[in-house]
């Protein structure tokens, strides 16, 4: 029998023990968890980025430009220490501002410029009749935006637009729903077939 | 300094990386670069940080008695992957990969699919059809979920073509509206980021 | 007392129905739905030189999902002999990743370096993707297991996202987002998604307006691309059990209400 298969089925029984209740040998696997997740990601991040990236190059190579990033990565140490904590504030100012920056374009075009290109769209078709789809479209985003603009009361007219907004919001939240419950199913199938085929050899 | 310091460093860098967008001179394109790798590194770095922060915390831990075990066991995880991956590296038949594969994935996807069971039990109690908006939410919810078994498709087409076109059609229009929204959103707060009207990022300024 | 007591009713309600559906091997047949083919139209088209990008972003958490969707989509690009860059912009990712490249590369006969390569993970993604669009190299100089990419054949002409016919990101969460906000719309970058099924409803803006090509989106859609490939995998054997939650779970909707209006009406009368 696979080692590592028995602690990979202790550990899942260890958690569905939750579903009674709170328990020591949950809290003691969600606790390893938690270190396990920190160690796997600090060795994934050291490999990949730090030792990539900056000391191989740095000290490898002899790129010096790169003593600007070091610099500013142990500048975020100085949140340690309370005269030393404005320190850490360059490091995430230059990260916040270079996110920033390339935000704006991004959004104006992939999810404003785009968006609203894509509806505006023939809502007749070439034979005369209207395309329902298209006619749903326009007025579900309408609607939803109205409900959104909170700058005007949601009365009279606009109350109305806003009430169909809802509805549309509804319809999302409601496919969200439903596709959220088949996802959560699946999850939970997964491991239904680990403990029966790996874990408990019911099934080959 | 320790407020105009910063904020000047986030107007700099965010007025660069915004104006390289429109620019394909070799200067632009090797600052872009440089900033996009400095990034990159500087990030990686609060990774590290927040390590310290968690063994900081968890050692505090150990000196309380109902906490101390599981903070022991934390550590122990925490020492442990590291230990592995330096004694036989990250290949495919390293311990590393192996303490990956028998301990951290199925955890993980044990602690996701739990949440199986809170959907069931929350379907039961808590989702009630007490209005319209809500029987709109819990009717699009049914034919979701009816539509997009293949029990259904095996005895009408029409469950997943009504599916696809509620998905397809109110349910996207809705979806852009939020995405319009929060674009427009997005792009606002940004350029505040940059001319330093929004300031949170420096911790209650 | 009670309230617990219906909570464990419905716990073991669902792990019955699930364990009892799943211990019965029978198989639906899928048919494929319209993303799913183009997904697949998509793939088979291409020719044998074509280079993909596959990149998985998400955590294990989402393993029992994601993995039939992403075993289906390398094991058709691997029978079509297209050539794979692997990459993660999520932590977990990347040995999961690594793995099941691996995995199915030694059932084709594949070689590392040759045919696909995997290289590795980079914390900050929007910077990653971003320079991808600039240089490879830039954002990997070296691979997972740190071998400069140079020595690597496979990437001999590869540079940036010009050589690269297509990404796929195999995500539970919002990174496909990302590669559309940066890498699509910066670079022109054409990005397929392998999703898990919660994500579906937040993509589909995307898909409409043509940003996103085209979704291989939860078990179901593992199990239509297993269909579609002939080559029957988890997706296709969870389907019944699929089913059969659905089902439970509808029912308690339906119970659930049905008490919540007998005591609203007793109330109204009371």
């Amino acid at each position: 029998m696979n080692i590592g298969i028995i602690i990979a089925g202790v550990l899942t029984l260890a958690i569905y023990t939750f579903l009674y209740k709170d328990n020591p040998v949950y809290r003691a696997a969600e606790s390893l968890l938690i270190g396990l997740s920190i160690g796997y990601a600090l060795v994934i991040f050291w490999q990949t980025t730090l030792m990539d990236r900056l000391f191989e190059p740095l000290f490898g190579d002899g790129e010096l430009l790169l003593i600007i990033p070091l610099i500013l990565g142990l500048l975020m140490f100085g949140r340690f220490g309370r005269k030393t904590s404005w320190l850490s504030r360059i490091p995430i100012a230059l990260m916040i501002g270079a996110g920033a920056g390339v935000a704006i374009p991004a959004m104006l075009y992939a999810r404003t410029l785009k968006q609203m290109s894509a509806s505006v769209m023939p809502l007749v078709t070439a034979g005369g009749g209207f395309d329902i789809g298209g006619l749903v479209v326009v007025a579900g985003l309408l609607s939803t935006l109205a409900y959104f603009y909170f700058s005007r009361e949601h009365r009279g007219l606009m109350g109305g637009v806003a009430r169909v907004g809802t509805w549309f919001l509804m319809i999302f939240f409601g496919a969200t729903f439903g596709y959220t419950v088949m996802s959560r199913l699946s999850t939970l199938i997964g491991r239904v077939d680990f403990l029966l085929t790996d874990f408990l050899h019911i099934l080959s | 300094m320790a407020t105009r310091l910063p904020l000047a460093i986030c107007f700099i860098f965010g007025l660069v990386m915004f104006l390289q967008y429109f620019s394909g001179h070799p200067l632009a394109r090797a600052a872009y670069n440089h900033i996009l790798d400095w990034w990159q590194i500087i990030f990686a770095f609060t990774l590290l940080v927040g390590v310290a922060a968690f063994i900081k915390s968890s050692l505090r831990k150990t000196q309380v008695k109902k906490d101390a075990p599981y903070a022991l066991i934390a550590l122990a995880g925490l020492i442990l992957m590291p230990l592995l991956a330096v004694i036989d590296g990250t290949d495919i038949d390293s311990p590393f990969l192996w303490a990956f594969e028998n301990m951290l994935a199925p955890l993980q996807a044990t602690v996701f699919s739990l949440l199986a069971f809170f959907v069931a039990s929350a379907s039961f109690r808590g989702f009630r059809a007490r209005s319209v908006p809500a029987a709109i939410l819990l009717g699009t919810a049914l034919v979701v979920l009816v539509g997009r078994v293949p029990l259904a498709e095996s005895i009408s087409e029409l469950f997943p073509k009504v599916t696809f076109w509620i998905q397809n059609y109110p349910s996207m229009a809705a979806r852009r509206a939020i995405l319009i929204g929060i674009g427009l959103g997005s792009m606002t707060t940004a350029l505040r980021v940059i001319l330093g009207i929004e300031r949170t990022y420096l911790s209650g300024e | 007392m009670e309230r617990l007591k219906i909570r464990w009713i419905i716990f073991a309600g669902l792990l019955l129905v699930v364990v009892v559906s799943y211990l019965i091997d029978f198989r639906f047949g899928s048919r494929p739905s319209p993303q799913v083919q183009k997904c697949y139209d998509y793939i088979e088209s291409l020719p044998d030189s074509a280079v993909v990008m596959i990149s998985f972003d998400h955590e294990a958490s989402s393993l029992p999902e994601i993995q039939p969707i992403a075993l289906a989509l390398l094991r058709h690009a691997f029978r079509k002999d297209i050539k794979i860059i692997g990459l993660s912009l999520f932590a977990e990712g990347t040995a999961i990743g690594y793995r099941l490249l691996n995995k199915v590369a030694g059932e084709y006969g594949k070689h590392y370096g040759q045919d696909y390569v995997f290289l590795g993970f980079k914390p900050q993604y929007i910077s990653a993707i971003l320079g991808l669009g600039e240089s490879i190299r830039d954002v990997f100089p070296e691979d997972y297991l740190g071998r400069s990419l140079d020595s690597l054949p496979f990437m001999d002409n590869i540079i940036s996202y010009e050589q690269v016919a297509m990404v796929i990101s195999i995500a539970d969460g919002d990174r496909t987002v990302h590669w559309i906000e940066y890498g699509n719309a910066r670079y022109g970058q054409e990005i397929m998604a392998g999703l898990t099924a919660a994500m579906i409803t937040s993509y589909d803006p995307y898909l409409a307006s043509g940003q996103l090509f085209a979704v291989v989106g939860g078990l179901k859609g593992a199990a239509e691309y297993e269909s579609l490939l002939g080559q029957p995998g988890k997706g296709g054997r969870g389907m019944l059990a699929q089913t059969s939650a659905h089902i439970y779970v509808i029912i308690l909707i339906i119970i659930g209400n049905i008490i919540y209006f007998r005591n609203r009406s007793r109330q109204g009368r009371g």
